[in-house]
């Protein structure tokens, strides 16, 4: 055959041969040298850092024909036999093509017979977590008593989907990312003996490019061979990756500070035409705004290493705080409605010209709720000027993600009496019980100035205003109001000293409600979390895809120093991304606010003195811009 | 076929052919091309007598089955879009295309066969997306390690919707996007009317359907939105519910109406309306950008139900009157 890809042909034969996974090596050796066998052992670990290779030299350890040795020699029949992928003994199975019953079944019968070559008869089982729930119970019966000479080896890199049934029967050991560094210089060793010539900041590049995973890291030099002809060179490796140039992201927050809005969108078509892809630049931007607001409100955080030092702090003085946050806001939500919008580049677009729009220069008029205040109330309420912005600001920011379940009821009952003023109604799907609005009589409500092209436009004006006002302050469901939490308040670190270490109950939320403030920069993962599953000291926390770059390692390692300081002891702690649709701290926190300002809604409407103001000088209650005092 | 902009492309590819992957995965902008791309790819791969830029010659056997859509040593795995069925508390819904395990269980098999032709066999995924996650769970462990002659093509235009395991067992490969210049010279070589206009909406993107009726209703719904009044607008959302549209088609035009709206009145931009841009200015400085977002947001909300069976004319109502409030 004429070419293998790299990720393949540098497939580790010897334990000696892999990198990074020392921990899981040494223990393997051990137990191999001292002959203390396990009959199931499960790999856990992302993609590509060596799950399914550890499991086949385990498998020769088991079966080299020099006895069972952490050093297979590699030359025996079994050895090679393993190695080509056809020794009788060793059974592969793929648990994502063949995730039934059926399959399982099959192949566990065959466990009882002894094996025909080696010693053992070896079961590896990758992808496990994609086994059917009768799949996993057909294998628990055989996991309980196993026959003598059988080994299961499973791999799978989300073992959240393993059953705890299954889990506890296996010897677990969990693969660690590799880092940059090793990735390196693996790829230099590579390169030297394949031949290759290359320059050591491209392998840099490939090294942080790959996150953590060799096949990644592998995937991506042989595209980069492929891309430089021959050659690894830094120039061509920067431009194959597609690498967000700092410099670049700098000039769009540049131009959006100085509310730029043709230069800003100028750069967004240089972005396009240099390949870059829309999503990374959105999630850097993501990571660049965070640490401008970690320079305005905890400078000392910021590194004095960091190489874009100079540039951070220079934007950090040039942009509100909570300009900055907003934005940050506007660029995790931005990413997610990429896929929505008309195509990438229109996405990316409307997520700088959302910035722009709450940039302070833009605020020329103050949110159309605000202008229909009159004085009295304004006064009253204390919503005006400059406050009232912010308000409108707050109010707008929730409109950031925007979500709203199709036609909500009482807007379907809006556009189902505005189409009453039309031959044929439209008719409301699903429609729910609710009370009938009322329409109010129009006085109450200023009309617009310009379009009032007809009565019955009046009456839509009416009816449709009337059911935003109901639905307004009521937010759906799905509203990620939680997303747009003060994040401010994430910095505030409390004088008191930590309260006696306690043992972690398993209550995620009050644990991050009690020590949440004493995190740092850290407590934005644990606001977004959910904890997923807690046992045997381990912590597994899950976060939304939208805010996939708190799952990075560097955030967990600073979480697991906290709960370390918080516990007096280290807990084990891993974040996964997906969806959960359970409630994190930060929703929870969201949802506290918003009842508070339904309950200041109340008191508000029955105010004797609101209600005054809006008998007798025909104001109106903002009710979206109530906010809870105690905030 | 190859597209003109796909031609230093192809140079770097063929001259990938010494060192084949296990798998390509093609990415770049909607309608741009890929899927041609890599077509053209898998003919060339498994042609007979290829040319001397090593593409497919077009006269051999292997090129006549490819033709024919009949090449035993070639697969396409795409999704099977389903009908509609009855979902959840009996509303109908529609299921979303996708690619689902039975089809990759095929192909594993497909892949596990010895070639019919002794030769190269080719397996092309696309839209990669749209595998499911049990079917690209099901994908991982053939597209790491195929059997020596098997070579998996994979395209898709939004890969970070991938499954990350999936991207690591590749080499990708960004596809060049067309220039404006290129992408309307070759407009116009196909005799497309307003070519200028129609590359603008598409945002560059040379590839899309032509359809005179439906341009014709964009063209109505687009002068409603230029002055925009009630009226315009109830008489909009009955003419495209009458078409029986689905939501996504006004959503769409409307979406890039609102972009081309916000980015006139902040950034003095537009991308997809040029013809417009007189209208547009004018409603730019009547616009209140509160208003605008919300509007949009109001859209983007429903893009997932683009091809729902919504009452298209009671949401469409809906979102106009948001419209309407921009400029209130
Ligand atoms: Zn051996
Ligand atoms: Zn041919």
């Amino acid at each position: 055959m004429s070419y293998q890809v790299l990720a393949r042909k540098w497939r580790p034969k010897r334990f000696a041969d892999l990198v990074g996974q020392e921990h899981v090596v040494r223990a393997l050796s051990n137990a191999l040298g001292s002959e203390r066998l396990h009959h199931a052992y499960l790999l856990t670990g992302t993609r590509g850092v060596g799950k399914t290779t550890i499991a086949r030299i385990l498998a020769k350890s088991l079966n080299c024909e020099t006895g069972i040795t952490a050093e297979p020699c590699g030359v025996c029949a079994a050895c090679r036999q393993i190695d080509a992928g056809r020794y009788v003994d060793l059974l592969e199975i793929d648990a994502a093509s063949n995730t039934g019953i059926d399959n399982i079944r099959e192949v566990l019968e065959n466990a009882q017979y002894a094996p025909t070559l080696g010693r053992f008869k070896v079961y590896i089982i990758d992808e496990v977590h994609m086994l059917s729930k009768s799949a996993f119970n057909a294998m628990l019966k055989t996991l309980e008593e196993p026959p003598a000479h059988v080994k299961f080896i499973l791999a799978t890199t989300d073992p959240q989907k393993v059953p705890v049934t299954v889990l506890s029967r296996c010897l677990q050991f969990s693969l660690r990312n590799m880092t940059p560094q090793q990735i390196a210089g693996y790829l230099a060793h590579v390169l030297e003996v394949e031949g290759v010539a290359y320059e050591t900041p491209a392998l840099s590049l490939l090294g942080r490019g790959a996150s953590g995973s060799m096949r990644d890291a592998l995937s991506l030099l042989d595209q980069a061979i492929a891309y430089g002809e021959g050659d690894v060179k830094e120039e061509g490796v920067r431009a194959m990756l597609g690498a967000v140039d700092c410099s670049y992201l700098f000039g769009l927050l540049r131009a959006l500070a100085d509310a730029d809005g043709p230069l800003l969108i100028r750069e967004a078509e240089q972005l396009a035409e240099r390949g870059i892809g829309f999503d990374s630049a959105l999630s850097e931007m993501a990571v660049l705004l965070q640490q401008i607001s970690m320079a305005q409100i905890v400078p000392q955080a910021i590194s004095p290493d960091e190489p874009e030092y100079d540039a951070i702090f220079a934007l950090a003085g040039l942009m509100a705080p909570e300009d900055v946050q907003l934005y940050y806001q506007i660029a995790v939500h931005g990413r997610r409605d990429l896929a929505l919008a008309p195509d990438e580049h229109a996405g990316f677009n409307m997520a700088l010209i959302r910035m722009l729009a709450f940039h302070p220069l833009n605020q020329r008029e103050p949110a159309p709720a605000a202008v229909r205040a009159q004085a009295p109330l304004a006064a009253h309420a204390a919503v005006a000027g400059r406050e009232a912005m912010d308000q409108a600001r707050a109010k707008l920011a929730q409109q950031v993600g925007g979500t709203r379940t199709p036609a909500a009821t009482p807007r379907a009952q809006a556009a189902a009496a505005l189409a009453g003023s039309n031959p044929a109604p439209a008719p409301v799907p699903a429609p729910e019980p609710e009370p009938e609005i009322e329409p109010e009589p129009a006085a109450a409500l200023p009309l617009p100035a310009e379009a009032a092209p007809s009565i019955a436009a009046k009456g839509a004006e009416v009816a449709d205003d009337d059911a935003d006002g109901r639905e307004g302050d009521v937010l759906p469901p799905d509203l990620p109001d939680y997303a747009m939490q003060d994040d401010d308040e994430i910095y505030i670190s409390a004088d008191e000293l930590p309260q006696k270490p306690a043992a972690f109950d398993g209550n995620w939320l009050a644990l991050v409600a009690e020590i949440g403030p004493r995190m740092g920069t850290v407590r934005m993962l644990a606001q977004n979390a959910v904890l997923k599953s807690w046992q045997g000291g381990a912590l597994v926390l899950a976060v939304p895809e939208s805010f996939r770059h708190l799952a990075s390692r560097d955030y967990q390692d600073k979480l697991r120093t906290v709960l370390a300081e918080h516990f007096g002891h280290t807990l084990e702690l891993s974040v996964t991304v997906e969806e959960t649709g359970a409630e994190t701290p930060a929703m929870r926190d969201a949802r506290n606010r918003h009842e508070l300002r339904q309950e200041a809604r109340v008191v508000l409407e029955n105010d004797p003195v609101v209600q005054q103001l809006v008998r007798e000088f025909d104001a109106t209650l903002l009710t979206d811009t109530i906010q809870p005092a105690q905030e | 076929m190859l597209y003109p902009w796909h031609q230093a492309d192809w140079a770097r590819i063929s001259s990938e052919f010494s060192r084949l992957p296990n798998a390509w995965l093609f990415t770049g902008m909607a309608g741009s091309g890929k899927l041609e791309f890599a077509e053209h790819l898998a003919q060339a791969l498994l042609c007979d007598q290829p040319l001397a830029d090593h593409g497919a010659c077009g006269q051999c056997e292997s090129c006549r089955w490819f033709g024919s859509g009949s090449h035993p040593d070639f697969r396409r795995l795409s999704p099977i879009i389903e009908g509609e069925e009855e979902g959840k508390e009996g509303k109908p819904t529609r299921k979303l295309a996708q690619i689902k395990i039975e089809a990759v269980r095929e192909i594993i098999e497909f892949s596990q066969l010895s070639s019919h032709r002794h030769g190269q066999r080719v397996v092309l995924v696309e839209p990669a997306e749209t595998l499911n996650p049990a079917a690209a769970n099901a994908l991982l462990k053939v597209l790491e390690e195929p059997p020596d002659d098997v070579l998996f093509l994979l395209v898709a235009h939004s890969p970070q919707r991938l499954l990350p395991t999936i991207k690591s067992r590749c080499r990708q490969y960004p596809l060049a996007r067309p220039s404006h210049e290129m992408a309307l010279a070759w407009l116009k070589s196909q005799g497309i009317a307003r070519a200028e206009i129609e590359l603008a909406h598409n945002g560059g993107a040379p590839l899309f359907n032509h359809d005179p009726a439906l341009t014709a209703l964009r063209d109505q719904f687009v002068a409603a939105l230029a002055a925009p009044m009630l009226t315009g607008m109830l008489d909009m959302a009955e003419l495209v519910d009458k078409q029986k549209l689905p939501l996504a088609v006004p959503l769409d035009w409307l979406a890039k109406w609102l972009h081309d709206l916000a980015g006139l009145s902040l950034a003095c931009r537009l991308r997809y309306y040029p013809e417009h841009e007189d209208a547009l200015s004018s409603l730019a400085r009547r616009a209140r950008l509160p208003e605008l977002m919300r509007c949009q947001s109001a859209v983007t909300t429903l893009v997932p139900y683009g091809q729902h069976t919504l009452n298209v004319r009671l949401q469409l109502e809906a979102l106009l009157m948001d419209y309407l409030k921009v400029f209130a």
